[in-house]
């Protein structure tokens, strides 16, 4: 016969204010096979767990139901208390007193009948919990990072200073990301390279970082601790061994008119080409779809000119296996070049550009070496409009959220700006300015009080070309919505920053949850922001949301600690939470049917099949089994078996069916 | 063809390929009833006429049919289906089973593998016929309480035989869910609701598996239409999941249509 403890929670007044605890007590120690009931103001308090270790030891308990809030806050807490008390945690359960029953019911008779109801339902469960045992799994101590911008520099770099190794993986030929393409940075107004390429040579030099620049994730399966990942290794066409990075390929190279990744368009590049001088590694490649010899079969030059014979127009795509048991994901973001507003002439007007280009236009390594001139004729611009909120927080006609960065790097254009060309004049159109974070509001205030430029609160209705200026047509809403007209030779639109192409895809490979934009999801927005909802697999920067350079650093470090946190210990330690295929006297041996139809319903790839034998090693049955490693309790494969042959351990059916029929 | 259908089964069983030849026999009142023929001189017992539709299938995953030695199954198109799908479900395996096959017009049909069998019979469309298809829309064009009423009123017969399930070659689990009682999910009596229960479980368990043969509907002692419910399922997995080589509840694509969730 069961001896059950009941202990009901009043969680202060957040379930006695609605629900009567006594009464619910008092209910549930009438039910067969309950031996102890009592209600308490904090159950999840010291003398709370107390009571309940001192009742297990008493009454000699063999299970025990918690009456209290949702078991995502405080199951470890009651487990971890019957565990001191020598019951086996596992026959330890919650009734969600809190969440599904006094915060959603108003205060009355039929609300604490609901209680009872959910204390009975949990009694009947636990009447049936057997007691379970931790899963051990091995470690991994080696880490995967998706993307080599600045996040997955920074996680990189920490994680492998902390011992462990990195599988960086880039899928351009280059690291340095969208940071090794700005000019300088707020609000310091140091240069990006400058500070960024050190980083750069430290990964390429890090004993424990290997890398994989043109490389993209095939596939990752497995699960924390213990995944499986494969990586494409594009084919460069170039012998990276061999290469010396002179640079003469790129010199003569006959193809010369691409658009440059790089400088955002503004430039030009060769079809086999290092995307800018300080790139990591610098090894050049070949760009199939512009390059002559691969479109027209014919010229091979820098075959010709390569003084160390690297050149493989045969190379292909390589495919690399690797053992990891964490993951970063550091994707970053893209900025949208297309603008949400055809009024602004985006596209048709060169001299309509975004602010990454502006970026470049105000680099010393960029196409215009630093000075900055516009790009239809090359003339220096006197009159420069900076419009922000181009497409972002406008759920009319771009997208709902705020950018983040857009003022903060508007605000360093103009200044920019205004430090090269001292008599222009420089306007920005915006909605608010958002410089919350450390020195950010004085350095707006130096760009308006110190360098003059002329802030306009109101949005920008239309751009048009006249005798060669651009017409930017805009009212200033600080001086009663007073219509406004200037004629700039430079528009710069702070178009919003989106997900990373590929994003969505990259997130349905790895099952890691993302939101509307395609960007990935955290487990909590609060309490747990470098976690995804997939154990083992963490966010770094900007693919998680728009932010800047600092706030990137700290989450990749923060990535990174969670990662070194995992990597500490030799073993982990999972719930025994998991399905289990059963098994019968013969002549059935299992119900299992052994039609393998589970298999690939398991979204972890945790179902075999297994030969049952007897003692002489014959093979009576082939029949399903769960890898209890790599079960993650989903319960997918117990609904889709028709004999019901899988079970999960904890939530069986027969506790399930116990469950329903105490209602 | 009848008689080049007994030289082969006679063939089988005097060469030893096989130790049964699972065929179409006399039975009494002019019924037709399986035939298992053990000597090479009893083939002569084995008929083949427009009586013999039973999905003689079924038998290949008898634990005592299977003591019997490896089979020869005669097998019209719906039997090899059966086959093709048994084999997916890894209850057939190559070389455990010959099959005489007979076309759709009657031909006697040579496989030398089941693999062949089983490429023969994927290049035959599977689709339900005309008559099928009109009933599936007339059911189609019911309101969701008309629907309800009539499988209420066409299910209020049936006693719980289980005929259908015993002649239907792919129930071929060992131990059914409906006679699980710890816990008993699926109540027992033949009320409404129990009637109900067994039917829609029965009809989800064949979802992407059924092969249409129509055994189920040909076993119920009360005429029942049970092949409907298959038959609109056949039909909702041809037009969701577009007649996927898979198992249609076990393989998901992130572009699977998703209007039929509401």
């Amino acid at each position: 016969m069961s001896r059950i403890g009941v202990f009901i929670c009043h969680c202060g007044e957040n379930i006695n204010g609605t629900v009567d605890c006594a009464k619910v007590a008092e209910a549930a120690s009438r039910v067969p096979g309950v031996s102890h009931s009592v209600d308490y103001k904090y159950m999840c308090s010291d003398p709370g767990q107390s009571m309940i270790k001192e009742a297990i030891k008493e009454k000699k308990l063999t299970g025990v139901v918690v009456g209290a809030c949702s078991p995502r806050m405080h199951e470890p807490t009651f487990r971890r208390a019957c565990a001191e008390a020598g019951l086996n945690p596992y026959l330890c359960e919650m009734a969600n007193l809190r969440e599904h029953c006094s915060w959603v019911h108003e205060k009355s008779e039929a609300t604490t009948r609901k209680a009872v109801d959910l204390i009975k339902s949990m009694i009947e469960k636990v009447k049936l919990n057997q007691p379970l045992q931790p899963i051990k799994v091995p470690v991994t101590r080696a880490a995967l990072v998706l993307g080599g911008g600045i996040a997955g520099i920074q996680a990189s770099l920490d994680i492998a200073n902390a011992g462990h190794q990195v599988i960086m993986v880039e899928r351009e030929p280059s690291i340095g990301g969208h940071m090794s393409q700005l000019s300088e940075t707020f609000p310091t107004l140091d240069c990006s390279q400058c500070i960024l390429t050190p980083r750069m040579v430290e990964v390429a030099q890090h004993p424990n970082i290997t890398l994989h620049t043109y490389s993209e994730l095939e596939s990752l399966e497995g699960f924390i601790g213990n995944f499986k990942a494969k990586i494409r290794n594009k084919a460069r066409c170039v012998d990276e061994k061999l290469c010396t990075g002179c640079g003469m390929c790129a010199q003569k190279c006959p193809t010369k008119k691409i658009s440059s990744e790089f400088n955002a368009g503004l430039g030009m590049r060769s079809a086999i080409y290092v995307p800018f001088p300080q790139a990591v590694p610098n090894k050049p490649v070949i760009d199939k779809d512009h390059c002559t010899f691969f479109q027209k079969g014919k010229c091979k030059v820098c075959e010709k000119v390569c003084p160390t014979k690297a050149i493989r127009y045969d190379q292909e795509d390589r495919i690399i296996d690797v053992e990891v048991g964490a993951v970063v994901l550091a994707t970053g973001f893209d900025v949208l070049g297309t603008d949400f507003f055809p009024e602004y002439g985006y596209g048709r007007y060169k001299d309509v550009i975004n602010g990454l280009q502006f970026e470049r236009l105000a680099s010393a390594s960029g196409p215009t070496l630093g000075v900055i001139k516009r790009p239809s004729d090359g003339k220096v611009p006197e009159t420069v409009v900076f419009v922000a909120c181009a497409g972002s927080r406008d759920p009319a006609k771009g997208i709902e959220y705020c950018s983040k960065i857009c003022c903060m790097y508007t605000a360093k254009h103009a200044m920019l700006y205004k430090h090269k060309v001292h008599e222009g004049s420089a306007y920005v159109f915006y909605m608010d300015i958002r410089a919350g974070g450390k020195m950010y509001d004085e350095f707006v205030r130096r760009a308006i009080e110190e360098d003059d430029v002329k802030y306009v609160r109101g949005r920008v209705s239309r751009i048009y070309e006249e005798d060669g200026k651009l017409v930017v047509k805009g009212a200033d809403t600080l001086l009663g919505h007073e219509p406004l007209e200037i004629r700039a030779d430079l528009v710069v639109l702070a178009t919003a920053g989106v997900a990373s192409s590929g994003a969505e895809e990259l997130a349905q490979k790895l099952h890691v949850s993302y939101d509307s934009h395609h960007f990935f999801a955290e487990a909590h927005p609060k309490l747990r922001p470098v976690e995804t909802n997939t154990a083992g697999i963490f966010l770094a920067g900007a693919c998680q949301s728009p932010r800047d350079i600092p706030e990137t650093v700290s989450q990749a470090s923060g990535a990174a600690s969670k990662v070194a946190g995992l990597f500490s210990q030799e073993e982990l330690t999972r719930e025994p939470l998991v399905a289990v295929v059963n098994r019968t006297a013969p002549p059935l041996y299992s119900t299992c049917t052994g039609c393998g139809l589970c298999m690939p319903a398991c979204p972890y790839q945790a179902i075999e099949m297994e030969e049952i034998r007897t003692r002489d090693g014959t093979v009576v049955k082939v029949a399903a089994k769960v890898n209890p490693g790599l079960c993650q309790g989903c319960g997918t494969c117990v609904a889709l078996c028709r004999v019901k042959a899988i079970d999960l351990q904890g939530y069986t059916n027969e506790q399930i069916y116990a469950e329903l029929m105490a209602l | 063809m009848l008689a080049k259908m007994r030289q082969k089964a006679k063939d089988l069983l005097s060469s030893g390929v096989v130790s049964t030849v699972i065929g179409y026999g006399e039975g009494s009142g002019n019924r037709v009833r399986a035939l298992f023929i053990r000597k090479p001189d009893d083939a002569d017992k084995l008929i083949l006429d427009e009586r013999c539709v039973q999905n003689l299938a079924v038998y290949l995953t008898k634990r005592e049919v299977r003591a019997l030695g490896r089979p020869a199954v005669v097998a019209r198109v719906p039997v090899m289906r059966t086959i093709q799908q048994l084999m997916f479900e890894k209850q057939v395996a190559e070389g455990e089973v010959a099959v005489i096959g007979i076309s759709p017009d009657s031909q006697v049909l040579d496989f030398p593998d089941l693999k062949s069998m089983a490429e023969y019979v994927s290049a035959i469309p599977f689709e339900l016929s005309a008559d099928e298809k009109a009933a599936v829309e007339k059911l189609e064009k019911m309101t969701a309480g008309e629907r309800w009423n009539f499988w209420l009123d066409v299910l209020s017969g049936c006693s719980k035989c289980y005929a259908c399930r015993q002649s239907c070659p792919l129930c071929y689990c060992e131990r059914c869910t409906v006679e699980c009682n710890q816990p008993q999910w699926v109540s027992v009596p033949s009320h409404g609701l129990g009637n109900l229960e067994w039917h829609i479980m029965r009809a989800m368990h064949l979802a992407g598996r059924c092969v249409n043969c129509g055994d189920c509907f040909r076993a119920c002692p009360l005429e029942i239409p049970l092949n409907l419910l298959t038959q609109k399922i056949i039909t909702d997995i041809a037009d969701k999941f577009g007649g996927a080589d898979e198992y249609a509840l076990n393989a998901f694509k992130p572009d699977d249509k998703e209007d039929f969730i509401r």
